[in-house]
Protein backbone atom coordinates (compact mmCIF):
# COMPACT_ATOMS: atom_id res chain seq x y z
CA UNK A 1 0.00 0.00 0.00
CA UNK A 2 1.21 3.48 -0.83
CA UNK A 3 2.24 5.53 2.13
CA UNK A 4 0.04 8.63 2.44
CA UNK A 5 1.91 11.84 1.73
CA UNK A 6 2.67 14.43 4.40
CA UNK A 7 0.04 16.68 2.90
CA UNK A 8 -2.69 14.05 3.13
CA UNK A 9 -1.84 13.39 6.77
CA UNK A 10 -1.85 17.09 7.51
CA UNK A 11 -5.17 17.71 5.81
CA UNK A 12 -6.71 14.82 7.75
CA UNK A 13 -5.35 16.20 10.98
CA UNK A 14 -6.72 19.68 10.22
CA UNK A 15 -10.09 18.29 9.22
CA UNK A 16 -10.21 16.25 12.39
CA UNK A 17 -9.73 19.41 14.48
CA UNK A 18 -12.24 21.37 12.38
CA UNK A 19 -14.87 18.67 12.80
CA UNK A 20 -13.96 17.94 16.41
CA UNK A 21 -14.73 21.46 17.58
CA UNK A 22 -18.09 21.36 15.81
CA UNK A 23 -18.94 18.03 17.37
CA UNK A 24 -17.76 18.75 20.93
CA UNK A 25 -20.51 21.29 21.79
CA UNK A 26 -23.12 18.91 20.37
CA UNK A 27 -21.75 16.03 22.41
CA UNK A 28 -21.62 18.18 25.54
CA UNK A 29 -25.20 19.23 24.99
CA UNK A 30 -26.12 15.54 24.92
CA UNK A 31 -24.12 14.86 28.08
CA UNK A 32 -21.16 13.03 26.60
CA UNK A 33 -18.42 14.21 28.83
CA UNK A 34 -14.88 13.55 27.79
CA UNK A 35 -13.90 16.68 25.90
CA UNK A 36 -14.54 20.25 26.98
CA UNK A 37 -13.48 23.71 26.05
CA UNK A 38 -12.24 25.67 23.09
CA UNK A 39 -8.81 26.47 21.74
CA UNK A 40 -8.07 28.86 24.61
CA UNK A 41 -8.28 26.12 27.17
CA UNK A 42 -9.27 22.56 26.65
CA UNK A 43 -9.77 19.39 28.64
CA UNK A 44 -9.34 15.97 27.13
CA UNK A 45 -10.58 13.78 29.96
CA UNK A 46 -8.09 14.83 32.68
CA UNK A 47 -5.43 16.16 30.34
CA UNK A 48 -5.55 19.95 30.11
CA UNK A 49 -4.37 21.96 27.14
CA UNK A 50 -4.15 25.73 27.05
CA UNK A 51 -3.20 28.62 24.85
CA UNK A 52 0.16 29.82 26.26
CA UNK A 53 -0.72 33.47 25.64
CA UNK A 54 -3.96 33.16 27.63
CA UNK A 55 -2.01 31.56 30.48
CA UNK A 56 0.66 34.26 30.25
CA UNK A 57 -2.02 36.93 30.68
CA UNK A 58 -3.50 35.02 33.59
CA UNK A 59 -0.09 34.81 35.23
CA UNK A 60 0.85 38.44 34.60
CA UNK A 61 -2.35 39.81 36.12
CA UNK A 62 -2.69 37.48 39.06
CA UNK A 63 0.99 36.70 39.69
CA UNK A 64 -0.04 33.11 40.23
CA UNK A 65 -0.78 30.13 38.06
CA UNK A 66 -3.03 27.14 38.50
CA UNK A 67 -1.88 23.58 37.99
CA UNK A 68 -4.27 22.93 35.12
CA UNK A 69 -3.35 26.00 33.13
CA UNK A 70 0.36 25.46 33.80
CA UNK A 71 0.26 21.88 32.54
CA UNK A 72 -1.90 22.93 29.59
CA UNK A 73 0.45 25.69 28.50
CA UNK A 74 3.46 23.47 29.16
CA UNK A 75 2.16 20.75 26.84
CA UNK A 76 1.50 23.28 24.07
CA UNK A 77 4.92 24.84 24.48
CA UNK A 78 6.63 21.46 24.65
CA UNK A 79 5.09 20.44 21.34
CA UNK A 80 6.41 23.68 19.85
CA UNK A 81 9.77 23.07 21.50
CA UNK A 82 10.22 19.67 19.90
CA UNK A 83 8.27 19.92 16.64
CA UNK A 84 8.22 23.66 15.86
CA UNK A 85 5.03 25.62 15.37
CA UNK A 86 3.12 22.61 14.08
CA UNK A 87 0.01 23.92 15.80
CA UNK A 88 -0.34 26.58 13.11
CA UNK A 89 -0.09 24.22 10.16
CA UNK A 90 -1.47 20.97 11.52
CA UNK A 91 -4.18 22.01 13.96
CA UNK A 92 -5.27 25.65 13.84
CA UNK A 93 -8.73 25.83 12.22
CA UNK A 94 -8.18 29.38 11.03
CA UNK A 95 -4.84 28.35 9.54
CA UNK A 96 -6.65 25.67 7.55
CA UNK A 97 -9.31 28.07 6.27
CA UNK A 98 -6.71 30.71 5.47
CA UNK A 99 -4.64 28.14 3.57
CA UNK A 100 -7.69 27.17 1.56
CA UNK A 101 -8.44 30.82 0.83
CA UNK A 102 -4.90 31.56 -0.37
CA UNK A 103 -4.56 28.33 -2.35
CA UNK A 104 -7.85 28.87 -4.11
CA UNK A 105 -6.96 32.49 -4.86
CA UNK A 106 -3.72 31.20 -6.43
CA UNK A 107 -5.80 28.94 -8.65
CA UNK A 108 -8.70 31.26 -9.44
CA UNK A 109 -7.13 34.70 -9.71
CA UNK A 110 -4.88 35.29 -12.75
CA UNK A 111 -1.22 34.35 -12.39
CA UNK A 112 -0.05 37.81 -13.38
CA UNK A 113 -1.77 39.31 -10.34
CA UNK A 114 0.69 38.99 -7.50
CA UNK A 115 -1.54 40.10 -4.67
CA UNK A 116 -0.51 42.61 -2.01
CA UNK A 117 3.20 43.25 -1.78
CA UNK A 118 4.19 42.55 1.81
CA UNK A 119 7.88 42.00 2.07
CA UNK A 120 8.83 42.97 5.60
CA UNK A 121 9.91 39.99 7.70
CA UNK A 122 6.64 38.76 9.18
CA UNK A 123 7.98 37.90 12.56
CA UNK A 124 9.21 41.41 13.37
CA UNK A 125 5.75 42.87 12.80
CA UNK A 126 4.10 40.03 14.66
CA UNK A 127 6.44 40.46 17.60
CA UNK A 128 5.81 44.22 17.71
CA UNK A 129 2.06 43.60 17.75
CA UNK A 130 2.58 41.03 20.49
CA UNK A 131 4.58 43.46 22.64
CA UNK A 132 2.09 46.29 22.02
CA UNK A 133 -0.75 43.93 22.89
CA UNK A 134 0.88 42.86 26.14
CA UNK A 135 1.50 46.54 26.97
CA UNK A 136 -2.12 47.41 26.29
CA UNK A 137 -3.24 44.47 28.37
CA UNK A 138 -1.05 45.42 31.34
CA UNK A 139 -2.10 49.07 31.34
CA UNK A 140 -5.73 49.10 30.29
CA UNK A 141 -7.22 45.71 30.92
CA UNK A 142 -7.88 43.43 33.82
CA UNK A 143 -9.26 40.66 31.64
CA UNK A 144 -7.21 38.48 29.27
CA UNK A 145 -8.23 40.72 26.39
CA UNK A 146 -5.67 39.37 23.92
CA UNK A 147 -7.78 36.22 23.76
CA UNK A 148 -10.00 38.18 21.42
CA UNK A 149 -7.19 38.17 18.86
CA UNK A 150 -7.18 34.40 18.75
CA UNK A 151 -9.05 33.43 15.61
CA UNK A 152 -9.01 29.68 16.34
CA UNK A 153 -10.74 30.56 19.61
CA UNK A 154 -13.33 32.60 17.73
CA UNK A 155 -13.94 29.69 15.43
CA UNK A 156 -14.41 27.22 18.27
CA UNK A 157 -16.46 29.66 20.33
CA UNK A 158 -18.82 30.19 17.42
CA UNK A 159 -19.89 26.56 17.68
CA UNK A 160 -20.02 26.71 21.47
CA UNK A 161 -22.50 29.57 21.12
CA UNK A 162 -24.41 27.93 18.30
CA UNK A 163 -24.92 24.46 19.72
CA UNK A 164 -24.55 25.26 23.41
CA UNK A 165 -27.02 28.09 23.67
CA UNK A 166 -28.55 28.48 20.22
CA UNK A 167 -26.97 31.87 19.60
CA UNK A 168 -25.67 32.71 16.15
CA UNK A 169 -22.55 34.72 16.82
CA UNK A 170 -21.59 37.29 14.22
CA UNK A 171 -17.93 36.53 14.89
CA UNK A 172 -18.10 34.20 11.91
CA UNK A 173 -18.48 37.27 9.70
CA UNK A 174 -15.21 38.68 11.00
CA UNK A 175 -13.48 35.41 10.12
CA UNK A 176 -15.13 35.43 6.69
CA UNK A 177 -14.05 39.03 6.08
CA UNK A 178 -10.46 38.22 7.00
CA UNK A 179 -10.50 35.21 4.71
CA UNK A 180 -11.80 37.39 1.89
CA UNK A 181 -9.00 39.90 2.45
CA UNK A 182 -6.45 37.08 2.39
CA UNK A 183 -8.06 35.73 -0.77
CA UNK A 184 -7.68 39.09 -2.51
CA UNK A 185 -4.21 39.68 -1.10
CA UNK A 186 -3.03 36.18 -2.08
CA UNK A 187 -1.10 36.25 1.18
CA UNK A 188 -1.75 34.74 4.58
CA UNK A 189 -1.70 38.13 6.27
CA UNK A 190 -3.09 37.16 9.67
CA UNK A 191 -0.99 34.06 10.23
CA UNK A 192 2.25 35.55 9.02
CA UNK A 193 2.08 39.16 10.13
CA UNK A 194 -0.39 39.54 12.98
CA UNK A 195 -1.38 36.45 15.01
CA UNK A 196 0.03 37.12 18.51
CA UNK A 197 -0.88 33.62 19.73
CA UNK A 198 1.90 32.08 17.64
CA UNK A 199 4.64 34.36 18.97
CA UNK A 200 5.24 32.42 22.19
CA UNK A 201 5.30 29.17 20.22
CA UNK A 202 7.85 30.61 17.80
CA UNK A 203 10.01 31.92 20.61
CA UNK A 204 9.91 28.56 22.38
CA UNK A 205 10.87 26.55 19.34
CA UNK A 206 13.87 28.81 18.93
CA UNK A 207 15.29 27.47 22.19
CA UNK A 208 15.68 23.98 20.78
CA UNK A 209 18.36 23.49 18.16
CA UNK A 210 17.41 19.84 17.71
CA UNK A 211 13.76 20.37 16.85
CA UNK A 212 12.00 19.25 13.70
CA UNK A 213 12.94 21.49 10.79
CA UNK A 214 12.85 21.53 7.02
CA UNK A 215 16.38 20.66 5.97
CA UNK A 216 17.81 21.54 2.58
CA UNK A 217 20.51 19.63 0.74
CA UNK A 218 21.81 21.92 -2.06
CA UNK A 219 23.58 19.05 -3.82
CA UNK A 220 20.28 17.41 -4.61
CA UNK A 221 18.46 20.56 -5.72
CA UNK A 222 17.80 20.40 -9.44
CA UNK A 223 15.83 23.58 -10.07
CA UNK A 224 18.57 26.18 -10.23
CA UNK A 225 17.37 29.24 -12.05
CA UNK A 226 14.11 27.59 -13.05
CA UNK A 227 10.77 28.10 -11.33
CA UNK A 228 11.08 26.84 -7.81
CA UNK A 229 8.41 24.35 -6.87
CA UNK A 230 9.11 24.67 -3.17
CA UNK A 231 8.64 28.45 -3.08
CA UNK A 232 5.47 28.20 -5.13
CA UNK A 233 4.00 25.58 -2.86
CA UNK A 234 4.61 27.49 0.39
CA UNK A 235 1.32 29.02 1.46
CA UNK A 236 3.12 31.50 3.71
CA UNK A 237 5.22 32.66 0.71
CA UNK A 238 8.50 31.77 2.39
CA UNK A 239 11.56 30.50 0.56
CA UNK A 240 12.01 26.96 1.86
CA UNK A 241 15.64 26.80 0.78
CA UNK A 242 16.46 29.64 3.12
CA UNK A 243 14.18 28.62 5.91
CA UNK A 244 16.90 27.48 8.24
CA UNK A 245 18.81 30.75 8.37
CA UNK A 246 16.34 33.43 7.33
CA UNK A 247 12.71 32.64 7.79
CA UNK A 248 13.15 30.03 10.41
CA UNK A 249 10.86 31.82 12.87
CA UNK A 250 8.00 31.79 10.40
CA UNK A 251 8.15 28.26 9.00
CA UNK A 252 5.37 26.15 10.47
CA UNK A 253 6.67 22.75 9.33
CA UNK A 254 3.64 22.16 7.15
CA UNK A 255 5.70 20.07 4.74
CA UNK A 256 4.15 21.42 1.54
CA UNK A 257 7.57 22.28 0.14
CA UNK A 258 8.82 18.79 0.92
CA UNK A 259 5.92 17.27 -0.98
CA UNK A 260 6.56 19.61 -3.93
CA UNK A 261 10.27 18.84 -3.90
CA UNK A 262 9.70 15.10 -3.87
CA UNK A 263 8.86 15.20 -7.57
CA UNK A 264 11.99 17.17 -8.43
CA UNK A 265 15.08 16.34 -6.46
CA UNK A 266 14.16 15.41 -2.91
CA UNK A 267 16.45 18.16 -1.67
CA UNK A 268 14.08 19.18 1.09
CA UNK A 269 13.33 16.79 3.96
CA UNK A 270 12.18 16.91 7.55
CA UNK A 271 15.06 16.49 9.94
CA UNK A 272 15.69 16.87 13.63
CA UNK A 273 17.93 19.88 14.04
CA UNK A 274 20.81 20.51 11.73
CA UNK A 275 23.40 22.90 10.44
CA UNK A 276 22.79 25.91 8.26
CA UNK A 277 21.50 25.22 4.79
CA UNK A 278 24.84 25.62 3.05
CA UNK A 279 26.21 22.60 4.88
CA UNK A 280 27.31 19.75 2.67
CA UNK A 281 26.19 17.00 5.01
CA UNK A 282 23.55 14.49 4.13
CA UNK A 283 20.34 15.12 6.05
CA UNK A 284 19.79 12.69 8.88
CA UNK B 1 -32.26 45.71 37.21
CA UNK B 2 -32.74 45.21 33.52
CA UNK B 3 -32.25 42.27 31.19
CA UNK B 4 -28.54 42.08 31.83
CA UNK B 5 -28.97 41.20 35.48
CA UNK B 6 -27.18 37.89 35.55
CA UNK B 7 -25.30 35.84 38.12
CA UNK B 8 -21.81 34.44 37.90
CA UNK B 9 -21.52 30.66 38.34
CA UNK B 10 -21.09 29.27 41.87
CA UNK B 11 -17.61 29.58 43.31
CA UNK B 12 -16.85 32.73 41.29
CA UNK B 13 -14.38 35.06 42.93
CA UNK B 14 -15.10 38.76 43.29
CA UNK B 15 -16.02 40.22 39.92
CA UNK B 16 -12.67 41.88 39.26
CA UNK B 17 -10.63 38.84 40.22
CA UNK B 18 -13.01 36.57 38.37
CA UNK B 19 -12.65 38.51 35.14
CA UNK B 20 -8.89 38.65 35.38
CA UNK B 21 -8.77 34.88 35.73
CA UNK B 22 -11.51 33.74 33.36
CA UNK B 23 -9.95 32.39 30.17
CA UNK B 24 -13.32 32.49 28.37
CA UNK B 25 -12.99 28.85 27.39
CA UNK B 26 -16.61 27.97 28.12
CA UNK B 27 -15.84 24.68 29.85
CA UNK B 28 -18.15 25.57 32.74
CA UNK B 29 -21.00 26.12 30.29
CA UNK B 30 -20.29 22.83 28.58
CA UNK B 31 -20.06 20.84 31.78
CA UNK B 32 -23.28 22.31 33.24
CA UNK B 33 -25.87 19.53 33.15
CA UNK B 34 -28.72 21.95 33.86
CA UNK B 35 -27.79 24.19 30.93
CA UNK B 36 -28.01 27.22 33.16
CA UNK B 37 -24.55 28.61 32.41
CA UNK B 38 -24.30 30.46 29.13
CA UNK B 39 -21.41 32.39 27.65
CA UNK B 40 -21.69 36.17 27.49
CA UNK B 41 -22.54 37.15 23.94
CA UNK B 42 -21.66 40.28 22.02
CA UNK B 43 -18.48 42.02 21.03
CA UNK B 44 -17.33 43.68 24.26
CA UNK B 45 -13.77 42.31 24.22
CA UNK B 46 -13.44 42.49 27.99
CA UNK B 47 -16.33 40.22 28.87
CA UNK B 48 -17.30 38.28 25.74
CA UNK B 49 -17.25 34.57 26.41
CA UNK B 50 -17.39 34.80 30.21
CA UNK B 51 -19.98 32.58 31.89
CA UNK B 52 -23.23 33.89 33.31
CA UNK B 53 -26.51 32.56 34.65
CA UNK B 54 -29.89 34.10 34.08
CA UNK B 55 -32.11 32.53 36.77
CA UNK B 56 -35.24 33.57 34.94
CA UNK B 57 -34.31 31.20 32.09
CA UNK B 58 -32.46 28.43 33.92
CA UNK B 59 -31.19 28.45 37.47
CA UNK B 60 -28.16 26.88 39.09
CA UNK B 61 -28.65 23.71 41.12
CA UNK B 62 -25.32 24.08 42.92
CA UNK B 63 -23.95 20.82 41.53
CA UNK B 64 -20.52 22.53 41.48
CA UNK B 65 -19.30 20.75 38.37
CA UNK B 66 -18.31 24.08 36.83
CA UNK B 67 -16.03 25.10 39.64
CA UNK B 68 -14.40 21.67 39.58
CA UNK B 69 -13.50 21.91 35.92
CA UNK B 70 -12.42 25.57 35.74
CA UNK B 71 -8.77 25.40 34.63
CA UNK B 72 -7.80 28.87 35.81
CA UNK B 73 -9.52 28.87 39.20
CA UNK B 74 -11.78 31.78 38.26
CA UNK B 75 -14.44 29.58 39.81
CA UNK B 76 -12.91 27.97 42.84
CA UNK B 77 -14.07 24.72 44.26
CA UNK B 78 -15.74 25.55 47.57
CA UNK B 79 -18.42 23.82 49.65
CA UNK B 80 -22.00 24.76 48.79
CA UNK B 81 -22.47 26.56 52.10
CA UNK B 82 -19.81 29.10 51.16
CA UNK B 83 -21.24 29.94 47.73
CA UNK B 84 -22.41 33.54 47.45
CA UNK B 85 -23.65 34.18 43.93
CA UNK B 86 -26.20 36.74 45.00
CA UNK B 87 -28.82 37.60 47.59
CA UNK B 88 -32.41 36.55 47.18
CA UNK B 89 -35.21 38.74 48.49
CA UNK B 90 -38.89 37.89 48.79
CA UNK B 91 -41.39 40.59 48.07
CA UNK B 92 -43.96 39.69 50.74
CA UNK B 93 -46.68 41.67 49.03
CA UNK B 94 -46.42 39.55 45.90
CA UNK B 95 -45.68 36.19 47.54
CA UNK B 96 -48.78 33.98 47.46
CA UNK B 97 -48.00 32.53 50.85
CA UNK B 98 -47.25 35.81 52.60
CA UNK B 99 -50.18 37.52 50.93
CA UNK B 100 -52.39 34.72 52.22
CA UNK B 101 -53.53 34.08 48.68
CA UNK B 102 -52.53 30.47 48.14
CA UNK B 103 -50.65 27.75 49.91
CA UNK B 104 -47.33 27.81 48.07
CA UNK B 105 -43.95 26.53 49.05
CA UNK B 106 -42.37 26.27 45.59
CA UNK B 107 -39.28 28.20 46.59
CA UNK B 108 -38.75 26.25 49.77
CA UNK B 109 -39.22 22.91 48.03
CA UNK B 110 -36.65 23.71 45.37
CA UNK B 111 -34.00 25.37 47.53
CA UNK B 112 -30.87 23.15 47.28
CA UNK B 113 -29.86 24.01 50.85
CA UNK B 114 -33.21 24.31 52.60
CA UNK B 115 -33.29 24.82 56.37
CA UNK B 116 -29.99 26.58 55.94
CA UNK B 117 -30.65 29.18 53.28
CA UNK B 118 -34.40 29.13 53.56
CA UNK B 119 -36.61 28.53 56.55
CA UNK B 120 -40.33 28.29 57.05
CA UNK B 121 -41.57 30.71 59.64
CA UNK B 122 -44.32 29.10 61.69
CA UNK B 123 -43.99 26.13 59.33
CA UNK B 124 -45.57 28.01 56.46
CA UNK B 125 -44.02 31.32 55.48
CA UNK B 126 -40.73 31.17 53.52
CA UNK B 127 -37.93 33.30 54.90
CA UNK B 128 -34.52 33.65 53.28
CA UNK B 129 -31.63 33.65 55.70
CA UNK B 130 -28.26 35.31 55.27
CA UNK B 131 -26.78 31.92 54.35
CA UNK B 132 -28.51 32.09 50.95
CA UNK B 133 -26.16 31.05 48.14
CA UNK B 134 -28.05 33.11 45.58
CA UNK B 135 -28.38 30.29 43.09
CA UNK B 136 -31.64 31.70 41.76
CA UNK B 137 -33.67 28.50 41.84
CA UNK B 138 -36.34 30.14 44.00
CA UNK B 139 -36.56 33.04 41.57
CA UNK B 140 -36.85 30.57 38.72
CA UNK B 141 -39.72 28.59 40.26
CA UNK B 142 -41.66 31.38 41.99
CA UNK B 143 -45.10 31.47 40.36
CA UNK B 144 -45.74 34.99 41.66
CA UNK B 145 -42.38 36.37 40.50
CA UNK B 146 -41.99 37.63 44.04
CA UNK B 147 -38.32 36.68 44.44
CA UNK B 148 -35.42 38.59 42.93
CA UNK B 149 -31.78 37.61 43.29
CA UNK B 150 -29.33 40.50 43.32
CA UNK B 151 -25.93 39.39 42.02
CA UNK B 152 -23.07 39.67 44.48
CA UNK B 153 -21.03 41.64 41.99
CA UNK B 154 -23.57 44.49 42.12
CA UNK B 155 -23.05 44.69 45.83
CA UNK B 156 -19.26 44.46 45.44
CA UNK B 157 -19.23 47.25 42.90
CA UNK B 158 -21.67 49.42 44.81
CA UNK B 159 -24.61 48.08 42.83
CA UNK B 160 -23.04 49.23 39.61
CA UNK B 161 -22.19 47.00 36.69
CA UNK B 162 -18.69 48.05 35.67
CA UNK B 163 -18.89 46.16 32.39
CA UNK B 164 -15.88 44.11 33.32
CA UNK B 165 -13.01 46.29 32.20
Amino acid sequence: MKKPSIKTCRRLCQLLIIVMFIVIPILNKNRYSLLYGNLLSFHFWVIPLADPLAVLQLTLKNLSITFDSFVGAFISLFVAFSLGTVFCSWMCPFGFLSELAVNSSKKILPRSYKGFALVAPGFKLKFSIFIAGIGFFLIFSTTPVLNQLSLPAWYTRFFQYLFGQGYFSLSILVIAALLLIEFIAKKRIWCRYICPQSVLLSLTKRLNKKRLIVGFNPQKCRCKGEREHCTESCSLSLKPKKVWNLEDMECTNCGDCIVACKQVGKALTFQMGGEKCDSQEEPL
Amino acid sequence: MSGNRFLRPPGARTEKEFLSRCLQCGQCAQVCIFDCIVMHTGFNPFVAGTPEINPKIAACHLCMRCSAICPSDALHDIPIEQVRMGFAEIDRKKCYQWAEFLLCRSCYERCPIKWVAMELERGEYPVITDKCAGCGLCEHVCPAKAIIVTPTRYVDAGRKNDGGK
